[in-house]
């Protein structure tokens, strides 16, 4: 007879793990109990026959339910007691301090799917149907420990039968916080857009209003989204006017996978992430013809798809006609999506026609995740819903709070060398989401039983709201607060995620404020315990207006022309390779014109190593786009140009010491421009600048002694320039890196500055190393 | 240190020398009323039952000659501005010039005739004056200063929550204007300097609602309207809200500011009035502004509110808000 404590970390709340104690203890004739800690993790006492405990933890492990996580278990001899059973003890408050996470969003499972459409369940076509392996967790959770109360389901007393289940360890249910069924749980209405309730089963009205072409608000697990009918060009066309969206793609949510292979290709890894509990979008090659209208993701040779991830979405396909949605985020541009039902009201009447609202409160807003697999890998371009709030792990131990940088963001929590990144937050320029990204720390702080802070890090950008936030947080709760540059801390993303020490980091990016106050984006970069240097980059081009030339790329075309020719020579490039993009200007002409004499005086004109308007440029040289409407569109739509292109015209961007000089791409590609076809020419831009950026990569990591390339930023997305560089690098003997779990954009940009917060911290790297 | 040319640009690098080394290194700064260490507009002393006010203004600004203006025109009119943004009724100005040798006589009759025309339209007499002449190539800077009397001083950190913020007319126009000549930007239409002398519009709302129910005022120059707001939210302690859409902005100066990339908020007005009144009284004000010469484009553009204490928030329709933040470095420098 032998007993033991048991202290188990990592995902074991709101997974089913405490039944599943229950169970293996029973099924070794243990005696005991099994007790949820709060943030602390499970607390196991056992005893019995030795042999028996010993194969009670070695199924522990082995058998344990599908969503938990066992990251840690400390075991401890203890006098036996003398229990008469084994049993489930009531939850403790935890406060410990401990490493224990509440798991992500889960799809719907096959279990409760499969009662969700069979007539005499009791849960038939109830769309909160779930138990303990499925179901929302981050999205209504307020507190930890996991239990009803601290979420918002307890709204929503549970009746008999559902408590039956609840209490029963053996039923699925047992302890699944948010069971209920139509008798208790919560519902759905459907409504006009003047809040008029529509009488009759809602899901069904709603699904056949979307067959008429109406579009829908939805509210479903972490946010609401706008559904029309997805093969409905006009229905698509009219949603992107009420979004006031000419051009951003649409995700779109088919009913299955034999619907998604109708329009798009799916490789296995594809499918794999596509049919994953965490259901995100995955931006998929087109078929061509594409059978969907053009304008869900128009000039892209990708469109994002999902599919259902709760029961209500496969309800809604269960009574429509349509295998399609749109179901896009309901928001404004660059306002947060609205979750709540009065704000949809306020915020949605001109959007939606008709609103199917439920009224179970969403208090984390989660969007969808969004994947693209870039060179045969997983590259998160938003994380959020299906993976926050899972953890990263870095090799420092502190608590800490990094706030990000300005678009895409998410900010990341640090605690017991990890970093907890947030959902996606948006665009911080704006106030909503500023107040929605505050609202969301203070979240991530009670979760985690995180009170103060070691350390805060922020981007370098003077301007950006989130440095003013963690100077305001750092005055307030006396802490520390660490400016990092932002592609120190895109390639430090790489190195945690991958556990390296140094490598030769490649950063192709939009913008990011440099150390000397100029627009960074295209930088290979030395970045190790040791130290941090900037090694290369491109060479430094003049943006007349400054961040204009992000939305009117026409304007980085010029200022990077202006290196190579005189002002009447660049006039009549322009007016002989792409006229059309003049009119494009808001003021075409006398804008140009304008935009002339700011490059020869230097009015209002900033410089820029940016990969990204670079990319840009091109786009606007080949007449591909003129206009940015969506974070990235120029240079999306160039790639998706580029998968056209056949050969490779061997374009060259020449190097002198650290300075990449692109410029010179655009005078080869003038060169052949008219002989030959405009696609080859964007193909061969992105070889060479993957080349040209390998290349210098190659030889600084010869230099350095370094064995590992790192690549991060915005353009690790870019399926040819990743690949080039791939090849070169490892043909080279060198090792490839780049991350496949956190963002490679601005949204995983917190995992970086958590990084280089612990290499400060811990004496390695200086403040002056990280922003000088 | 060395001075950098930031340590003028209106922005935080200036504040901080005026703080931290002007401020500083001066110790007799007040005369009884509102003294230097307030940086408002202007000083006030008391005086019987009343206030004298008083203020200087030095300026530099190039080219002397610009479309709507010039240097005469600007050195009378910034003085009585801040004059008139302190609630003062100019009384008299003094004028001292810095001229560099070489200087054409011609040039220097037509910014005196200037000088004369703008303080008659106000009116205020130049009473006193002073001119040097310099061997450096500086062409001409006049500085003036003025003197005023208020029967009750407004300054720029009055506002309450729940007030009203009011412009005079439109905004960006001096900026705009002297940066597209200066860099020779050839818009459609020529854009003027919108600098004028606007006591008289301060006065008319004075009569309309009282001294007592303007709370605040200020003279959106250098660092512009985003300046000018900052200034009084964060004196006042309050966030001030305000509509994009409703802040008058002449087409042509929208224009040319979409075209160079520059705010017109962020750039300097040298003929108009921020001014924060009681809610009840805002549109009195208004009708009073619109009914003088000067105000005729006077709109309503925001409110004082209680969160976001120091900041200004400026709502862009559909867009949702953002913060406005004064300019860190000066986007058109010598304009005034
Ligand atoms: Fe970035
Ligand atoms: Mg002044
Ligand atoms: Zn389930
Ligand atoms: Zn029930």
């Amino acid at each position: 007879m032998k007993a033991y404590r048991l202290h188990v970390q990592g995902i074991v709340q709101a997974v089913g793990f405490r039944p599943f104690v229950y169970r293996i203890a029973h099924e070794h004739g243990l005696r005991g109990y099994v007790k949820n800690l709060g943030d602390a993790g499970v607390e196991i006492v056992v005893e019995g026959p030795e042999g028996e405990i010993e194969a009670f933890i070695r199924d522990l492990h082995a058998k344990k339910p599908p969503l938990a996580r066992i990251e840690k278990v400390e075991r401890r001899e203890i006098p036996p007691q003398g229990f008469d059973r084994f049993y489930i003890e009531k939850s403790s408050q935890g406060g410990k301090g401990g490493d224990s996470v509440i798991p992500p969003d889960i799809a719907i499972c096959d279990d409760c799917l499969r009662e969700l459409f069979n007539p005499t369940d009791k849960r038939y076509i109830y769309p909160f149907i779930v138990c303990t392996n499925c179901g929302p967790r981050f999205t209504i959770i307020e507190d930890l420990p996991y239990d009803r109360e601290n979420t918002t389901m307890r709204e929503f007393p549970m009746c008999d039968y559902c408590e039956g289940e609840y209490r029963d360890p053996l039923n699925r249910r047992y302890h699944a916080e948010p069971v209920c069924c139509p008798v208790c749980g919560p519902s759905y209405r459907l409504y006009t857009n003047d809040g008029r309730e529509i009488i009759g089963d809602p899901l069904k009205k709603a699904a056949e209003l979307i067959d008429k072409g109406y579009i829908v608000a939805v509210k479903g697990i972490g946010g609401i989204h706008l559904a029309c009918d997805a093969t409905n060009e006009e229905a698509v066309a009219e949603l992107r006017r009420r979004t006031h969206r000419p051009q951003k793609p649409f995700a779109i949510m088919a009913r299955d996978v034999e619907t998604v292979e109708e329009f798009a290709f799916i490789s296995p890894e594809e499918l794999e992430e596509l049919t994953s509990y965490r259901r995100p979008i995955l931006t998929l090659r087109k078929r061509e013809p594409f059978p969907l209208p053009e304008n869900l993701a128009p000039g892209l040779h990708t469109v994002g798809v999902m599919l259902p991830y709760a029961g209500t979405h496969y309800i809604l396909f269960h009574w429509s006609k349509s295998p399609v949605y749109v179901m896009t985020s309901a928001n404004y541009p660059g306002m947060p999506m609205v979750k709540d039902n009065e704000r949809a009201f306020e915020e949605l009447r001109d959007v939606a026609d008709y609103f199917l609202l439920h009224n179970r409160k969403i208090l984390n807003r989660a969007d969808d995740s969004v994947i693209r697999f870039v060179n045969g890998r997983r590259a998160v371009i938003r994380r959020s819903r299906g993976f926050v709030p899972l953890p990263i792990g870095i090799p420092f131990d502190y608590r800490g709070l990094a706030v990000g940088a300005e678009l895409m963001n998410a900010f990341g929590v640090v605690k017991n060398g990890k970093v907890y990144p947030s959902q996606y937050i948006g665009n911080t320029s704006k106030v909503e989401v500023l107040e929605f990204m505050e609202g969301a720390i203070k979240h991530f702080q009670r979760l985690l039983r995180v009170k103060e802070f070691d350390l805060i890090v922020a981007d370098l950008h003077p301007t950006y709201n989130t440095t003013k936030l963690a100077m305001e947080l750092a005055n307030e709760m006396n802490v520390e607060l660490l400016q990092v540059q932002h592609h120190y801390a895109h390639i430090a993303s790489v190195m945690a995620e991958n556990g390296l020490d140094e490598v030769i980091g490649i950063a192709v990016d939009g913008v990011g404020y440099g150390t000397d106050g100029n627009t960074w984006g295209g930088e290979v970069i030395y970045l190790s315990y040791e130290d941090v240097e900037r090694l290369a980059h491109i060479d430094y081009y003049p943006l007349p207006g400054g961040d204009l030339a992000s939305y009117y790329p026409l304007r980085a075309l010029m200022g990077i022309l202006s290196k190579v020719y005189g002002v009447e020579e660049l006039e009549g490039i322009i007016e002989r390779c792409c006229p059309k993009a003049i009119e494009s200007l808001r003021y075409g002409r006398v804008e140009f014109n304008v935009v002339l004499t700011q490059l020869a005086k230097e009015v209002n004109t900033s410089y820029a190593s940016s990969t990204g308007r670079v990319l840009d440029a091109f786009s606007v040289l080949l007449n591909v786009a003129y206009r940015r409407h969506y974070e990235g569109e120029p240079a999306m739509k160039l790639e998706s140009f580029a998968m056209r292109g056949k050969n490779d015209l061997k374009f060259e961007v020449p190097v002198d010491g650290e300075l990449m000089h692109v410029e010179e791409l655009f005078r080869d590609a003038l060169e052949v421009l008219g002989r030959a076809p405009p696609a080859d020419v964007a193909y061969s831009v992105h070889l060479a600048l993957g080349r040209a950026f390998a290349e210098i990569a190659v030889e600084k990591a010869r230099e350095f002694g370094v064995k590992n390339v790192g690549m991060s930023g915005g353009g690790a997305f870019n399926e040819p320039i990743v690949k080039t560089v791939r090849k070169i690098v490892e043909a080279s003997g060198l090792k490839f890196y780049t991350t496949h779990e956190v963002p490679r954009g601005d949204n995983g940009i917190n995992v970086g500055q958590a990084f280089l917060g612990g290499l400060y911290l811990e004496g390695y790297l200086s403040r002056e190393d990280l922003m000088l | 240190m060395k001075i950098k040319l930031e340590h003028g640009a209106g922005g935080e690098i200036m504040e901080e020398l005026l703080r931290e080394v002007i401020l500083k290194s001066l110790t007799l700064k007040s005369a009884g009323g509102i003294g230097l260490d307030a940086l408002d507009d202007g000083a006030t002393i008391p005086f019987g039952d009343k206030h004298l006010v008083f203020t200087i203004d030095g300026h530099t600004v190039k080219p002397l000659f610009f479309p709507g203006g010039d240097i005469g025109r600007l050195a009378v009119s910034g003085t009585v501005n801040d004059l008139a943004v302190m609630g003062a009724k100019p009384l008299a100005l003094a004028n001292s010039m810095i001229i560099g040798e070489g200087f054409d006589g011609e040039d220097l009759k037509r910014i005196l005739r200037s000088m004369d025309e703008t303080a008659r339209e106000v009116p205020v007499p130049i009473v006193t004056g002073d001119t040097k002449v310099v061997e450096d190539n500086i062409g001409m800077f006049v500085i003036t200063a003025g003197i005023g009397i208020a029967e009750r001083p407004i300054t720029d950190s009055g506002a309450e929550v729940g007030d009203v913020v009011l412009v005079s007319g439109t905004i960006g126009d001096h900026g705009i204007a002297l940066m597209s000549h200066r860099e020779g930007i050839a818009f459609e239409t020529e854009l003027e300097s919108d600098v004028a002398p606007i006591w008289e519009v301060v006065e008319a709302v004075a009569k309309a609602i009282g001294w007592e129910n303007i709370h605040a005022m200020k003279d959106p120059t250098r660092g512009g309207l985003s300046n000018a707001l900052n200034e009084m939210a964060s004196k006042a302690n309050v966030g001030i809200l305000i509509r994009e859409s409703d802040v008058p902005v002449r087409p042509e100066v929208r224009a040319a500011s979409d075209m160079l990339g520059i705010s017109p908020f962020d750039v300097a007005n040298e003929g108009k009035v921020v001014m924060i009144v009681p809610r009840e009284h805002a549109e009195e004000a208004l009708e009073a502004m619109r009914g003088t010469g000067r105000g005729k484009n006077a709109a309503i553009i925001g409110e004082v509110i209680e969160k976001y204490p120091g900041r200004v928030l400026v709502e862009t329709g559909i867009g949702g808000k953002r913060f406005l933040e004064p300019p860190a470095g000066d986007p058109v420098p010598r304009v005034c």
